[in-house]
């Protein structure tokens, strides 16, 4: 499947920021399952690329002049290879047995998880762990905020798909799997509308497999990955400081064409 | 507790050890209520230089002068020759299990650690996997932590790879002897230690490549417990104390705002945890730190002194395989000794250490400075059982010790002079070589009986001094 994409993000401010510095994990990787044909990021200055702790290209953005507004322009072309179910790490998966802030389990969500997996182990299992989360916790735009944690958005049943990935992560580690964020893009079923989306990765039999809570997938056919790491924090597609600027609205549109 | 204490100054005879002979001689012939006085005017002398520090774990945090004891802890050159080997040995073999870890991990395949212990620890860092560092140097200053059992054995209780602190009691002890007893340092020879800033600066400018690097001490502010000891070591070094809000990233480079616009900063002695680093990397919520800081890190434009994820290797779960790493990294045998431990997360050593706690030292795995501690025979029926559900409910996250008996020296309390349990953390810098002044900072358990030297914890300090026999 090959798709042509375009993402724009416009933050706006109430007042002029002083100065900025931004990470972007805007730029997708090729891997077994997504080749990266064409891809580039268009920035208010020009800026080098470095790989990140997470194997993800990371821009680092930093603006020394009062802006009222940012723009940034992710576009390009990948083929997904949508037969592909799973990818190999170069690293050890144990460091994603850590958990984090965002992360951490409750002895709710401990309870939860062996309740849901019991003895086992395997990607059966981490399906049914996957499918009791969605019941849990519908997807709720509007019940979450971006620092909400995987403990406070369990006990509350409700959540995006940051909150559905936080739980399975939170879930999925204290049962001994490691577990990572996954943030990137979704494509509709007709192919014509792309989505900033998050979905969770656990290490199964040697390999990394994918477990999308919010649209109950485990064969990530339509997702285009941009980045990983513990937790929404590591992989959020931009993460930023900024001095000035007050109260921040932030407008995205995507488009996607197949080809 | 029935075995007896190791006293530094006299044999268990009573008769005094040869390397105290001089200053015997010297306190034989001084009148208490002398003594009496200068403790007072140490104490009006240290009050007036501000060295203080901050008490945590209070209702309120509260400032507090660090009790300076006058009667120095003293160690025979012979003597220190061996820790000082022993420390250097065990450093550099903690540099190069750092070293490992973040790269090939020969000794997770060799099987001598259970990989998962490393990797999966909290103080592991992803960020520092493949990254490589100017000489392979993690922990370019180290506190390691040593006392005395019974016979006078050193023990190494912990290895403080972090932010070690405390070496600015260990230089103003020095400077307070020197000035009320002038005489005691003519009559004998008692090796230098005020080279040390020296020492570090040279450390620090030597873990860059560069020829002529900028060296900054960055502190999280004056609301940290240390920080007189930044703003003295800066001020010894001669250069620049800074918060993460002097500090800024520009295009893969790290800048200091001076009166004379932007300056390049290449290596930062940061005393500032990992978490607070840099809000982009690490602790969002972080106003301590840099934002961008890890960015120009990895990018290697910059120095971090001690670097980044040394942490795990002084985690109290990786202490116990410190020995294995001296014969796995330098094919040697240890020189100092480790204390033997159980490890709480191991179902055998879990029930014995469940089954002897008021016999034990438990620690948690992640602390450090006393709080979080039991000390089993100084503990309450109350304490001990709260510590029972504690370890029983998180095994991963304690450890236990035997209770060390902790050698004693005389110290000038209310009473008189008595003895009172001490412990030593030398201070290792490992730049272009590994090296450390004579001694290190002595800490003294002020209250009879106490076995806590920590500071936090009523601990005072004394001058340490390396006499040649």
């Amino acid at each position: 499947m090959k798709l042509s994409i375009r993402h724009d993000t416009t933050y706006s401010y109430a007042s002029d920021v002083c100065n900025s510095i931004q990470f972007l994990r805007l730029t997708p990787r090729s891997s077994e399952r997504q080749r990266i044909l064409d891809w580039q990021l268009d920035l208010p200055c020009k800026v080098n690329s470095q790989i990140d702790p997470y194997g993800n290209i990371l821009h680092v953005l930093t603006l020394e002049k009062p802006h009222g507004h940012l723009a940034l322009t992710a576009s390009g072309q990948v083929e997904i290879d949508p037969d592909c179910e799973h990818e190999a790490g170069s690293q050890s998966p144990l460091p994603f047995l850590r958990s984090s802030h965002l992360t951490q389990a409750s002895d709710a969500l401990k309870a939860f998880a062996t309740q849901q997996c019991g003895e086992r182990r395997d990607r059966a299992a981490l399906t049914a762990l996957m499918q009791g989360l969605a019941d849990h916790m519908p997807y709720s735009p509007g019940a979450t905020s971006v620092g909400t944690t995987a403990i406070e958005s369990f006990a509350g049943g409700a959540g995006v798909c940051q909150d559905h990935t936080h739980a399975f992560l939170a879930c999925a580690r204290s049962l001994g799997i490691p577990a990572r964020y996954v943030s990137g893009y979704l494509c509709t079923e007709d192919e014509t509308h792309l989505a900033s989306h998050a979905w969770a990765e656990a290490w199964i039999d040697e390999a990394w497999y994918s477990f999308d809570v919010t649209n109950r997938l485990t064969r990530p056919e339509r997702h285009l990955k941009l980045a990983v790491g513990l937790d929404y924090l590591d992989a959020c597609p931009v993460r930023g400081v900024r001095r000035g600027g007050g109260v921040e609205s932030m407008q995205a549109s995507v488009q996607v064409h197949r080809q | 507790m029935s075995r007896a204490f190791f006293n530094e100054m006299y044999e268990a005879n009573g008769s005094c050890r040869p390397h105290y002979q001089e200053f015997a001689r010297w306190l034989a012939n001084t009148p208490l209520a002398l003594l009496e006085q200068r403790r007072h005017e140490a104490d009006l002398l240290f009050h007036r230089a501000g060295i203080t520090f901050t008490l945590y774990g209070d209702q309120q945090d509260t400032e507090r002068l660090i009790p300076f004891d006058i009667i120095p802890r003293s160690i025979r050159a012979s003597e220190w020759r061996i820790v000082e080997r022993g420390c250097i040995q065990r450093v550099q073999a903690l540099n190069l299990f750092l070293q490992d870890i973040y790269h090939e991990q020969r000794i997770l395949k060799a099987g001598i650690i259970p990989p998962e212990q490393v990797l999966a620890n909290e103080g592991y860092q992803v960020a520092m996997q493949g990254l490589n560092l100017h000489r392979g140097l993690y922990a370019h200053i180290a506190g390691v932590d040593l006392v005395r059992d019974s016979d006078g054995t050193y023990y190494v209780l912990e290895d403080n790879l972090r932010t070690p602190s405390g070496v600015s009691y260990m230089l103003e002890d020095r400077k307070m002897m020197m000035r009320l007893f002038p005489e005691l340092f003519a009559a004998q020879r008692i090796a230098p230690i005020d080279h040390y800033p020296n020492l570090l600066l040279d450390t620090l400018k030597s873990a860059s490549p560069l020829d002529n690097p900028t060296a900054v001490v960055l502190t999280p502010g004056r609301f940290n417990s240390a920080y007189f000891e930044h703003a003295f070591l800066a001020r010894e070094m001669g250069i620049e104390l800074v918060e993460g809000a002097d500090l800024f990233v520009r295009n893969d480079h790290l800048y200091m705002r001076t009166t004379a616009g932007p300056q390049q900063v290449d290596v930062i002695y940061r005393r500032l945890d990992d978490e607070y680093l840099d809000p982009l990397s690490f602790n969002p919520d972080s106003m301590l730190g840099v934002p961008g800081l890890i960015s120009v890190y990895r990018a290697g434009n910059v120095v971090l002194a001690n670097a980044v994820g040394t942490g795990v290797a002084d985690d109290k779960s990786i202490y116990p395989y410190v020995d294995d790493m001296i014969r796995f990294y330098l094919s040697e045998e240890p020189i100092l000794k480790n204390v033997p431990t159980w490890q709480c997360r191991k179902p055998q050593d879990l029930s014995h250490v469940l089954a002897h706690l008021p016999e034990l030292v438990v620690k948690e795995t992640q602390g450090s400075g006393g709080y979080g501690m039991l000390v089993g025979p100084a503990a309450t029926a109350a304490q001990i059982e709260d510590f029972r559900a504690r370890i029983k409910a998180r095994p991963h996250a304690y450890i236990a010790q035997p209770t060390l008996c902790l050698s004693t020296c005389p110290t000038f309390v209310e009473s008189g002079i008595a003895p009172r349990h001490i412990d030593l953390r030398p201070f290792v810098l490992s730049g272009s070589e590994t090296r450390l002044v004579p001694g290190g900072l002595t800490r003294v358990a002020l209250q009879e009986g106490s076995l806590v030297v920590n500071s936090s914890q009523g601990g005072g300090t004394k001058d340490t001094w390396v006499v040649e026999d």
